[in-house]
């Protein structure tokens, strides 16, 4: 602005102002409010000028009032104001409490040549104050301030700290004093560590007291090119004058034409320490700086409905929500896993504890779990006796292999944990000391967080088995080695095994035995396998043919097996060859019933012909005689030429009197020298004697022996039979012998007959 | 203002041809930028701090040592105007506009001599230009719009910092030129004829990176977009507190600085979305200008660019 301008407006300025004054004259006052941002006296004494030039331009009365914040308030609602100037913090904040038409424009502030639409906070302190530089050392320090609706006095240096991370109004340290001098009165005093307060104030106490600066420091000092003040934050736009809605519109164009009619030079201008006023600036700033800080009136935390967030965050939300489905149902899915897992864990257990199988958990070499039949396999009382020992410990020593129990469980062990499935027997000793047979299977159960696996044991009790196997074994050596032929066939009485023994008696080769009959008794055939069915056992001798054509006896014992149903399945056969003994039974015989000497019949053999043969005469009602024969002269034989010779001649003797004799008779030597005869059928006592003759003539016919002819005799009684009497045979012998003697007494070589002694 | 003072530019690019091409580092994106209006967001983002770790700013004094970087890998981007994108790129370093920092609405100028009253006038008249800055871009549009060509007019080219004293000799009879120096030839009796508000939106200032960085570090790009619109946030809605800081970086008047920033247009998220789509603004125009340059000589070759611009590294809100 050049001085030409100014004296071109000026009149005009004048002259609108008589106009005005003329038409409305009997107009009533306006209200023209301040706020008192400073002591009250301070702010009219500058204010006054600017009310005075604003009446003469309108042509109306205006007052000023010069109120605190809450004052301004109380008078804007009670509409005792019509216009105001006030700082923006308390202009939003009117604003949001009632309507206001608006901006009509904002003051320009002027220092010295320089002039600015735009104010800032200082933060400062005293000079005297070293231990505060910066923003960061307010931590913790009492500050004073104006109050909380004040922008440069407040909001802005808070906004600056929450920005370096200080947040004030959390540390509670701020003292709200009510004006910008008594916060530099505060500070100065020492009252406060620090203070807030609108730029211009420095610079307006210096002018009233010159010196003041060097008394204190501003912090955060902000190198503005243009601005004339010294400032701690950045700058916001200079206070609004605001019309309220009541006023007349055409005052309200009046007084904004007016004040935007206000030069730099004016009366008005300098005495209010302004420039003049600008069209309203943007105060956007100033309300973002409220809703950052949250003072009133954005002091209300918005309502924020579902909606608001859903909107403003759905893909958060979105994903927080599938984070949490997918959290959910994890924790669904986890909860029920494990539940199936514990179940099956259970399970499990069980069915290991509960497994009639003994089975055990190895680890290390050591039994690290055991089931119950583990225990009860080796007749312990708990598993924590079998625990942490090894297996081995429950064996013998040595096992049946013949190894020692530790040596082979370790080999077994390797070979395990190389991955192998390993089967043996093994024997383990219980804690009674007695031994049990087990089938011993061990398998790895790998894991692969673990380097040693664990190794599954499974025991099976087979001692049993092993009994019967030896029994078996048993049995089939019996089988092997019996030195009697053995023989099993079917139902039928086909071989289907037979032993050696049975081989080497019948001399039949395998192929022979095997799906034949075995050898049977002629007569009977395998009638006997009948027999054997119903009695349940056959037992005979017979003859048999050996393959060498040798007549063998056999003597056997067939006895029947019976399947599960009773039926006879099998029948099981023994036999030996009897013919030896046979035999010799046949020799025993002859030995007790023949002479050796003469190859006659003895005594006993006599005795028991004689009862035959009466008892055949009984039966048969012939007779039959009883001869006793002694030779004479028989003992000088024997003396003169041995025994030997006297042998011979009883031979001699005995075969002549054989021949003489019938077949059905018998001839029996019953002493030395004595023979005796049983002479069947006789039927004429005549016929008897002829015999008798001839018998006397054989034998004493001479006989060569010792190379000498030999002569003896006999003498011979008899007896016939029946008789009266019922006789035995020992009375009829008797009655032979008495003969006999009658025989030898009549002179020998001659026959008597027995004749019972009459008396 | 110098962003179209090309000193030392062609001794920059003779350095990167001569294979003194440092080789890209990795770690923060390291973005090169110089005293313009459009650019200053980034200044205010990283005075206030809003500036990431990720992106550290390389302050040139002009354009020349931005595109000197970009060509050398020095840089990972930097704050260029279009046509200087486009010379880049030409010369081989594959670029990616990433925002616009603001838009020409009267920044670049003619002042002529009173007598010349129309376009049409300018015929056989000496025109001052610095041919190798976005003043030639002007140049080429008011000849356009006057329906000249090249050959109708006298061209003088002339740095812009020599125009006040070629026009007080009178040697010039008219002048492309930008403030401060339009303010002093108008102040020599000149007058503005023909300003870059009349060609809206031809002239752009754009935020560039290598086509590497954005491959390679995106979050960072991220950032410097986001830091940008941040401070142009600050700039818009405080003003009253931008023009003295911008004033005191540049060292310029407040004053100036309220009367740099009536002659751009700073697009806000939006517009940058709408200029920086597939079928958009900037695209539209790099293509017809990278035309333009070859059939003028100003480039060498085609940069036959497919794409120039990426929105994607724009935010989704300012923070």
């Amino acid at each position: 602005m050049n001085a030409r301008w100014r004296s071109l407006l000026l009149p005009v300025v004048f002259v609108t102002g008589c106009l005005t004054a003329t038409v409305v004259h009997a107009r009533e006052t306006l209200t023209f409010g301040v706020f008192a941002y400073r002591p009250e006296n301070i702010v009219r004494e500058r204010y006054e000028p600017l009310v005075r030039y604003l009446a003469e331009q309108v042509g109306a009365e205006v007052e000023l009032e010069v109120l605190s914040q809450e004052d301004m308030s109380r008078a804007i609602a009670a509409n005792r104001l019509d216009f105001f100037l006030t700082n923006p913090s308390h202009f939003l904040l009117i604003r949001s409490e009632r309507s206001l038409t608006g901006v009509l424009a904002t003051l320009v502030r002027r220092s010295g040549d320089s002039s600015t639409a735009s104010l800032g906070g200082v933060i400062f302190t005293s000079t005297g104050r070293d231990d505060i530089n910066g923003l960061e050392d307010l931590r913790g320090k009492n500050i004073a301030s104006p109050g909380v609706h004040f922008l440069g006095g407040f909001q802005a240096q808070t906004l600056e700290l929450l920005e370096a991370g200080i947040d004030i109004r959390r540390m509670n340290r701020v003292r709200f004093v009510d004006t910008h001098d008594r916060v530099v009165r505060s500070v100065l005093s020492g009252d406060s560590d620090a203070g807030f307060i609108r730029t211009t104030i420095l610079e307006e106490m210096a002018q009233a007291s010159p010196g003041f600066l060097s008394q204190v420091k501003v912090l955060n000092r902000q190198a503005l090119a243009g601005f004339p003040y010294v400032v701690s934050t950045r700058l916001y736009p200079e206070w609004p004058v605001v019309a309220l809605p009541h006023v007349d519109e055409r005052d309200v164009r009046r007084i904004a034409s007016a004040l935007f009619a206000i030069e730099p030079e004016d009366e008005a201008a300098v005495a209010a320490g302004i420039s003049g006023f600008s069209p309203p600036a943007d105060y956007q700033s100033v309300e973002y700086l409220a809703r950052t800080l949250r003072v009133p009136p954005y002091d209300q935390i918005p309502q924020v409905t579902w909606v608001d967030v859903l909107h403003q965050y759905r893909i958060w939300v979105f994903t927080i929500v599938v984070l949490a489905m997918l959290l959910f149902g994890g924790a669904l899915w986890l909860a029920r896993s494990r539940r199936q897992l514990a179940t099956q864990q259970k399970r499990l257990k069980r069915l290991i504890g509960d497994w009639p199988q003994p089975a055990l958990l190895i680890r290390d070499g050591v039994l690290v779990n055991t089931n119950r039949a583990a225990v009860d396999l080796l007749r312990y009382a708990s598993n924590a006796s079998l625990h942490g020992k090894s297996l081995d410990v429950f064996s013998p020593e040595i096992q049946p292999g013949g190894q020692l129990s530790r040596q082979k469980m370790e080999q077994i062990l390797v070979r395990v944990r190389g991955g192998y499935v390993e089967q043996c027997e093994w024997v383990l000793q219980r804690s009674d000391r007695s031994e049990v047979w087990l089938d011993m299977t061990l398998a790895p159960v790998q894991d692969e967080r673990e380097t040693e696996p664990v190794i599954l044991c499974s025991l099976y009790n087979i001692t049993r088995r092993k009994r019967a196997e030896q029994r078996q074994r048993l049995a089939a050596s019996v089988f092997d080695h019996a030195r009697e032929a053995i023989f099993i066939t079917d139902s039928h009485g086909m071989v289907i095994d037979a032993n050696d023994a049975y081989r080497e008696i019948t001399g039949r080769p395998l192929s022979r035995v095997i799906g034949r009959l075995p050898p049977l008794p002629l007569e009977e055939g395998s009638g006997v396998f009948a027999s054997a069915r119903h009695q349940g056992f056959w037992t005979g001798e017979f003859l048999c043919k050996h393959q060498n054509g040798e007549v063998l006896v056999l003597a056997m014992t067939i006895s029947s097996v019976c399947g599960d149903r009773g039926e006879v399945s099998h029948f099981v056969g023994i036999f030996s060859d009897i013919s030896r003994l046979k035999e010799q039974e046949q020799k025993l015989r002859v030995m007790a019933h023949y002479d050796s000497l003469t190859g006659l019949p003895n005594r006993v053999l006599f005795s028991d012909r004689l009862q035959q043969a009466m008892a055949l005469s009984r039966r048969q009602g012939g007779k039959l005689a009883v001869v006793y024969i002694d030779l004479d002269e028989f003992k000088p034989v024997n003396d003169a030429f041995g025994h030997e010779a006297g042998d011979q001649l009883l031979i001699e003797i005995a075969s002549r009197m054989r021949s003489v004799l019938r077949e059905e008779d018998t001839l029996a030597r019953i002493g030395g020298d004595e023979f005796a005869a049983i002479v069947m059928n006789v039927q004429q006592e005549d016929a008897l004697e002829g015999l008798l003759v001839r018998l006397l003539a054989r034998v004493a016919e001479p006989v060569w022996v010792a190379n000498h002819s030999v002569e003896v005799s006999a003498s011979i009684g008899y007896t016939l039979f029946p008789q009266t009497d019922d006789l035995d045979g020992d009375q009829l012998l008797r009655q032979a012998d008495q003969a006999m003697y009658q025989a030898k007494h009549q002179g020998r070589n001659c026959y008597v007959g027995f004749s019972a002694p009459s008396g | 203002m110098q962003r179209r003072d090309f000193l030392g530019f062609s001794i920059a690019a003779g350095f990167s041809m001569a294979g003194l091409a440092g080789c890209s580092k990795s770690g923060p994106l390291v973005f090169g930028v110089h005293p313009w209006i459009g650019y200053e967001p980034l200044y205010l983002a990283k005075e206030f701090g809003w500036l990431p770790t990720s992106v550290a700013l390389s302050s040139g004094s002009t354009s020349g040592d931005s595109m000197a970087g970009l060509l050398s890998g020095e840089l990972g981007g930097a704050a260029l105007t279009l046509d200087e994108t486009i010379r880049v790129w030409s010369l081989g370093t594959e670029l990616v506009v990433v925002a616009v920092a603001d838009v020409s609405a009267g920044a670049d100028v003619l002042v002529v001599r009173p007598h010349i009253a129309e376009l049409a006038a300018l015929r056989n008249q000496r025109v001052a230009v610095e041919l190798n800055g976005v003043s030639a871009i002007l140049l080429l549009k008011i000849l356009e719009v006057a329906g000249l060509g090249r050959g109708d007019i006298v061209t003088v080219d002339l740095p812009v910092s020599q125009h006040a004293e070629a026009w007080a000799r009178g040697e010039i009879d008219a002048s492309v030129c930008y403030e401060p120096t339009a303010s002093a030839l108008q102040r020599e009796g000149g007058v503005r004829l023909f300003d870059s508000s009349d060609i809206p939106e031809t002239i752009f200032d754009v935020l560039v990176v290598t086509r590497e960085t954005a491959n390679r570090n995106p979050g960072a790009v991220r950032d410097l977009v986001a830091a940008h619109f941040t401070g142009l946030r600050h700039l818009v809605r405080s003003m009253h507190d931008a023009v003295y800081r911008v004033a005191s970086r540049q060292g310029i008047e407040p004053v100036n600085v309220r009367k740099a920033l009536a002659t751009v247009m700073l697009p806000d998220l939006a517009a940058n979305q709408r200029y920086l789509a597939a079928s958009g603004r900037v695209e539209a125009m790099a293509r017809s200008l990278s035309r333009l340059m070859l059939s003028e000589g100003m480039i060498s070759s085609d940069p036959g660019f497919k794409r120039l611009c990426d929105p994607a590294f724009l935010p989704r809100s300012v923070p």
